[in-house]
């Protein structure tokens, strides 16, 4: 089995409009988790 | 304004930022993450991050790393700047009742509320309902609907005035509703799941024996039984979710757990670390140590799961941390963020109109900021109680400060920091329990197995920052 190389370095970032409103006692479902 | 040095042949030129940790240059904290192979490295203001092969720091430090900061430093710190200063509100907690017909361990909201207080009628809560409608046409985008949450105490015992508003105001909001499942009857059911409504319940293991520990009546009897109906109700259901709150009494439980939800399909829950802001609560606080132990073996478990069925059980609150780092404008509950979300992206309600920054705050008077039915929300919004709590943030306090990984923490939360350490600047109930978790996000990060632990199409529409790709 081909062993997977290891970059040297791991870094991204990504963007998108912020919308967040939830707090910890609650989390809107809009999202499946399939 | 930075001072430049006056010598004695006049201005120093200020120093040009060339260099890691001196001068202009941007100020890199190296963080040991646990992995065989990389570090971290964070310049924490901006929330820019970065693994490095453990042989290759000293190199990416003298070369690649300042350079690809500095080309992106600008946008990050305007993205901060906004997702942290920017929002308005969107969502309100609405409490319908502070009547409970529980008496869980660590609830938050006080035991004589919850006991005898009152109900909001249903004639007021449509009046309130109209009155946020048209407030959030000042504030949300019209391509977006503004979210109503309906929040306790328990808001199923004032069952009629919610149903109520769920059906006169269901074009004007994105309806939650988040119960303890005890009257989650048949007929509830139906009626929430026919409107697409959000339905969050409450489940700390998976037995009896130990569930019913922190989570019973006010005859002490224990209520897993009702909760396991109430989720045969909703199975099926995409719009619903569990939440567990990790305590002394449960956290040794929390993988087998994982295994529970997973066969029986939950969607997603949540594992949220309990809140001390209440003296109840502080008899079941676990150790940092030992909950952020179980709650990664909980984490693995459903990596593990996610690899034998293809069915992932995202953990919300966790996932959250995850984009805290790889997408920070994409996170979705706002405690892990300075200032928390409370008060400028969310508010709560009270029955009788009340306004607090959040449903931490319902039980400490002080932080009332006023009443929706005699004062407008804008002037509420900007109230010294909220300003008490949107103004907190963790430059202000120690050792966050200093902290890499202040923005993925965002050093919840501020109700705790003030009832159960004595003041806003100060930290939460749980600091080792954050960095634990944010040191195993690096790992996953590392380890490429980021997209275990995510909604599917997490990143659909995102915009890509390659921050640095060679060293």
């Amino acid at each position: 089995m081909k062993k997977n190389v290891k970059k040297d370095v791991i870094a991204y970032r990504k963007s998108c409009k912020a919308k967040g409103t939830g707090l910890s006692h609650y989390i809107l479902m809009d999202r499946k988790g399939k | 304004m930075r001072k430049t040095m006056t010598t004695s042949v006049g201005e120093a030129p200020p120093s040009r930022g060339r260099f890691v940790n001196t001068g202009n240059g941007p100020g890199f904290q190296v963080i040991d993450i646990g992995h065989t192979d990389y570090v971290a490295v964070v310049e924490a203001d901006t929330a820019f991050w970065s693994l490095i092969k453990r042989s290759r720091l000293a190199d990416a430090l003298s070369g690649a790393l300042p350079k690809a900061f500095t080309k992106s430093a600008g946008k990050f710190a305007k993205e901060m700047q906004r997702l942290r200063f920017g929002l308005k509100p969107s969502a309100v907690y609405f409490n319908p009742t502070e009547r409970c017909n529980l008496n869980c361990t660590y609830c938050y909201i006080p035991e004589t509320m919850r006991q005898s207080g009152t109900h909001m009628s249903e004639k007021k809560l449509l009046e309130a309902l109209g009155i946020l409608k048209a407030y959030f046409k000042t504030t949300v985008p019209k391509d977006q609907l503004p979210q109503i949450i309906f929040h306790g105490a328990e808001p199923m015992l004032n069952r009629e005035a919610v149903f109520a508003g769920i059906e006169q105001y269901a074009k004007d909001f994105r309806f939650g509703v988040q119960t303890n499942a005890t009257l989650l009857d048949s007929e509830a059911v139906d009626f929430l799941t026919n409107r697409n409504v959000s339905v969050g319940i409450s489940l700390d293991a998976p037995t009896a024996l130990v569930a019913n520990r922190t989570r019973k009546n006010w005859d002490g009897q224990g209520v897993y039984r009702d909760v396991l109906a109430a989720m045969d109700r909703l199975a099926g259901y995409d719009g619903w979710s569990v939440i567990c709150t990790i305590s002394s009494e449960n956290m040794r439980h929390l993988t087998r757990l994982v295994d529970f939800f997973h066969s029986r399909k939950v969607p997603t829950c949540l594992m949220n670390i309990l809140r001390c802001t209440l003296p109840s609560s502080h008899a079941v606080k676990p150790s940092d140590a030992a909950a952020a132990k179980h709650f990664i073996a909980a984490l693995d478990r459903t990596y593990e799961l996610y690899q034998q069925t293809g069915r992932k059980l995202p953990v919300g609150n966790f996932a959250n941390i995850l984009l805290s780092i790889v997408a920070p404008t994409a996170r979705r509950l706002m405690c892990d963020i300075s200032p928390c979300g409370g008060g400028r992206c969310f508010f709560a309600l009270a029955p009788n109109g009340d306004m607090f920054p959040c449903s931490e705050f319902i039980g400490l008077k002080k932080f009332r900021g006023g009443n929706l039915f005699k004062n407008d929300i804008p002037s509420v919004l900007a109230s010294e109680p909220f300003k008490l709590v949107t103004g907190r943030k963790v430059e202000d306090i120690s050792p966050c400060n200093r902290c890499a990984i202040r923005h993925f923490c965002g050093s919840p939360c501020p109700a705790e920091a003030h009832e159960l350490n004595g003041s806003m600047n100060r930290i939460g109930a749980f600091c080792e329990f954050y960095e634990e978790q944010v040191r195993y996000a690096f790992r996953l990060i590392a380890d490429e197995k980021l997209d275990g632990f995510l909604w599917d199409g997490w990143a659909e529409g995102m915009q890509d920052t390659v921050m640095v790709d060679y060293i």
